[in-house]
């Protein structure tokens, strides 16, 4: 018996430090070329004025399509909001996925809709679209209501799809703030396109949870006051300007964030538009449109912007967070396995090799060995065989690394956007970047196999969470996000 | 955790300074590595090499973290300074710049204030960009008042560091307030800059020349070999219209083998509405490339001239969707009753919604005969289209 357990321990002794190992290299390396791209970026965008595209008639139409599902309390700002955006060429399109509350009558009754003869046709397919409104005020011109039947956020993007025939479309959550330059940002890599063709542009997601804010606009920045979203703050700039912006300048970046994204429309309606199969439809879409792409052995490029261009409110609560992470976790599986085809095939490029590749193995994989690794601890420990100075050594080792990756992203922002005013919260976010392995990780680690959990079972919940929308005059309990209902 | 780090710390720093090594026992230090190398073996079980990979990464990893969190604290008080004072600039220049052109009676003290208090690059710095800022605004006189205000204050010479600076972000903002103020000192430099290895700078270069140059400053379009993007295109357009420069004969352009410039100055042609040009307009509907082709129909439509519209008709079966749409949106531009046919054909023969939408729409726009057409169609009972739902979605203004 000695002998096995002798055997097992030493081969998962040394699959949990090699992959240690290569997660950290691989961060080191992150790290590096997110620093490289940032460099660039803020150099090229020192001198940059997006007056000149403000007035330009030559940028291309955008349509902005906003999914609502059930945001009776937020909808009426989260659509000035949209509307407030800079940018010459633009068309808002909420669409409403069969909201069961008044979210369908509070737009009519705010912006003077009325339902047009609208003509259209079901190009990508979705549930039956009920109705297109417009509105009577020219000061809503731009202003495109959809009424749909209930199908989830994928079914509501495609139906707005249907509706559209602009250049480029911007897919954004109705509960997001959407920065009054965002648009102008984002369509920067697409005038900027030489030999490749730009097919999508995303940037970086900010959390609003204990912000000032006002007119559906971020008036003051604060750090969340409660942990959980304080912590979500440190692991977003870590993703967010470590993760992306090193993936995007090694064009293997499969993700752009749901909450904000802009697209090529024509390449995404032929690549299919969205998945309404999977609960990560945000990652399927971006992954999709880069193997439509490759497979036609057009060049083209997916870039990330660093400027923080979107404001969201995320779990303040650990059954939310759970639900959260249990979705992501499905996204990420079922996107895995849909483009199970480029795992290491070197016809995709980078994005094959690389990419995917890291999205397998410490996106998916990592949180399930490092699960298993723990399990084996305490059976170890139960057993006698710890060998405790090195467990507390490799621990030790891990923590301090953790830390210090999150301090590089605190000092990346710090060099970069600042956001966040106060020094009193720049030494929160430092005191708190030393509690996350300690706090955070594990619960994150344990929701991550819980979602691998769901997924066996089959779980298809979207799982939005409870949220007290944006507006002033906050209405507790909307739900948001477009979900299906099951 | 950290009792146990600390112990497994205290126990490799003893191990390295070998302090339990019995006495009389060899120093020399071969041994004492190999001696250290077996105690950690003895303690750790593992291979010392990979502890002391850990404890060395365990080590950089906390004294990285010591100094960031130092430089982000101080870097933070330096940038509330900095933000104050950038702030309180800008508030006074602002204020200052008013008065010099609102009180002329104090417009001498008002120049020896700004002269004051830009005593620095930074603050020089903030100086020019309020008054590019302001100028942008300005007419023709004020402008040249800005620019004499520019001189004397010494803000030439700091733009001109700018252009012989090694940072090329730093060229480029030099090139950039060099091509607002039309002053021309650089052009030397600029003029060497064409030939950077560096992409973006070397395009930059161009672009202020198109403002800073007399002779030719489109000479660049005659042999870029590199694509023209629609950033830098928008950006010689606005340049041209900011400035009230003179635009070329863009049809000089129009069999560059550069695509991209091609495309460019179709757009001009259109924007500048030079109608002789659209000889060589026509003769790019054939184009091989459907880009180049796209950008010619758009360019027909905008022209508004009939001569355009028979090879429009003749080409439109032929040619690919989005140029289709083109097309169609031309004759939406360009209405003629003799092509009423052409549009119902086009209307019956299409299954694509945007096409359909776009046929209809120009039939709507030749007035009396195509709203006509379009009533009869309504009322006509077609077994494999629904024209009543097409019409009405044009015909419905709430749409547009």
């Amino acid at each position: 018996m000695d002998w096995i357990v002798q055997i097992i321990g030493g081969l998962a002794e040394q699959i949990v430090f090699i992959i240690t190992i290569i997660i950290f290299t691989s961060y080191l390396f992150l790290m590096i070329f997110s620093a490289i791209a940032l460099r660039i970026y803020l150099r090229k965008n020192s001198y940059v004025d997006y007056n000149t595209i403000i007035a330009s008639p030559a940028v291309p139409t955008v349509s902005v399509i906003a999914p609502a599902f059930n945001e009776s309390a937020s909808i009426v700002e989260s659509i000035r909001t949209l509307l407030s955006l800079y940018y010459r060429n633009l068309e808002i399109i909420i669409v409403n996925d069969g909201s069961t509350d008044d979210t369908l009558q509070k737009i009519i009754d705010t912006y003077e809709m009325e339902k047009v003869n609208y003509y259209f046709d079901y190009r990508l397919p979705c549930e039956r679209i009920r109705g297109v409104y417009k509105s009577n005020s020219r000061s809503f011109k731009k202003l495109i209501l959809v009424d749909k039947r209930n199908g989830g956020k994928a079914d509501a993007l495609n139906a707005g799809l249907n509706v559209t025939a602009n250049d480029l479309v911007v897919t954004v959550d109705a509960d997001s703030i959407v920065e009054k330059d965002a648009l102008l940002k984002m369509v920067k890599p697409f005038l900027e396109e030489k030999e490749e063709k730009v097919v999508a542009t995303g940037g970086v997601i900010r959390i609003a949870n204990s912000c000032e804010i006002s007119g559906g606009q971020i008036k003051k920045i604060h750090l969340p006051k409660k942990f959980l979203p304080r912590v979500q703050v440190l692991e977003y700039t870590r993703a967010f300007l470590i993760g992306r912006m090193a993936w995007s300048a090694l064009d293997g970046l499969m993700l752009i964030s749901g909450a904000l994204g802009m697209f090529d429309r024509e390449i995404l309606v032929r690549a299919g538009g969205y998945s309404t199969k999977t609960v990560g439809e945000d990652m399927e879409i971006v992954v999709r449109i880069r193997r439509y792409m490759s497979e036609r052995k057009r060049k083209y490029r997916v870039q990330y912007i660093p400027d923080p261009l979107c404001w969201t409110e995320v779990p303040a609560d650990i059954k939310n967070l759970a639900k959260q992470r249990s979705r992501w976790t499905r996204g990420t599986m079922e996107t895995l396995w849909t483009h199970r085809k480029l795992f290491f095939n070197p016809k995709y490029g980078t994005l094959g090799i690389l990419g995917y590749s890291f999205w397998f193995f410490f996106e998916w994989l990592a949180p399930l060995v490092e699960f298993f690794g723990i399990l084996f601890f305490i059976f170890l420990t139960i057993t006698g065989k710890l060998n405790t100075p090195f467990f507390f050594l490799l621990l030790g080792f891990v923590y301090f690394f953790a830390v210090s990756l999150s301090i590089w992203a605190v000092f990346f922002e710090e060099i970069t956007f600042h956001k966040y005013e106060k020094r009193r919260d720049v030494i929160k976010l430092i005191i708190t970047a030393f509690l996350e392995p300690i706090f955070f990780h594990p619960l994150v680690m344990l929701m991550n196999v819980k979602g691998n959990i769901d997924k066996i079972f089959n779980k298809k919940e979207w799982g939005s969470m409870k949220r007290h929308g944006f507006s002033e005059n906050k209405k507790p309990g909307s739900t948001v996000k477009s979900k299906k209902v099951e | 955790m950290f009792l146990m780090i600390h112990m497994g710390i205290g126990k490799v720093w003893k191990l390295l300074l070998l302090k339990d090594i019995e006495p009389g026992a060899s120093q020399d230090w071969l041994t004492s590595l190999g001696a250290l190398g077996e105690r950690i073996r003895d303690v750790f079980e593992k291979s010392p090499t990979l502890i002391v990979a850990l404890y060395t990464v365990i080590f950089y990893s906390i004294i990285t973290l010591m100094v960031l969190t130092v430089f982000i604290l101080l870097n933070r008080r330096k940038m509330e300074k900095t933000q104050v004072l950038e702030d309180e600039l800008n508030e006074k220049y602002q204020g200052l710049l008013v008065d010099y052109f609102f009180r002329k009676d104090i417009a001498d003290k008002v120049e020896k204030e700004l002269k004051r208090i830009a005593n620095s690059e930074f603050n020089r710095g903030i100086l020019i960009n309020q008054i590019i800022d302001m100028s942008v605004n300005m007419q023709d006189k004020e402008k040249a008042q800005l620019k004499d205000l520019y001189i004397k204050l010494g803000l030439k010479e700091d733009s001109l560091k700018k252009v012989y600076s090694k940072k090329w972000h730093e060229n480029i903002k030099g090139f950039r307030e060099l091509a607002f103020m039309n002053i021309r000192e650089a052009n030397e430099r600029i003029i060497k800059l064409l030939n950077s290895p560096n992409r973006i700078l070397r395009m930059e270069a161009q672009i202020a020349l198109v403002r800073l140059s007399d002779e030719n400053p489109y000479k660049f379009l005659d042999f870029l070999d590199q694509p023209l993007s629609v950033w830098e295109q928008i950006t010689i357009h606005e340049l041209l219209i900011q400035h009230n420069l003179s635009a070329p004969d863009f049809s000089q352009w129009l069999k560059s083998s550069n695509l991209t410039i091609v495309r460019f100055s179709l757009q001009m042609i259109a924007r500048f509405n030079q109608t002789a040009a659209l000889p060589g307009v026509l003769s790019l509907l054939k184009h091989d490339d459907d880009t180049v082709r796209k950008e010619a129909i758009r360019t027909c439509g905008e022209l508004g001239q009939k001569e355009a519209l028979p090879v429009l008709s003749e080409i439109y079966y032929d040619e690919e969707h989005q140029n289709k749409e083109e097309v169609l949106k031309a004759f939406g531009k360009v209405p003629d009753a003799t092509y009423l046919e052409f549009l119902n054909g086009v209307l019956d023969a299409e299954d694509d919604v945007r096409l359909q939408i776009l046929a209809t729409k120009a039939m709507e726009n030749l007035d009396e005969p195509g709203v006509a057409r379009l009533i009869k169609l309504m009322k006509s009972k077609s077994e494999y289209k629904n024209y009543r739902i097409i019409i009405r979605h044009v015909l419905d203004r709430r749409i547009y």
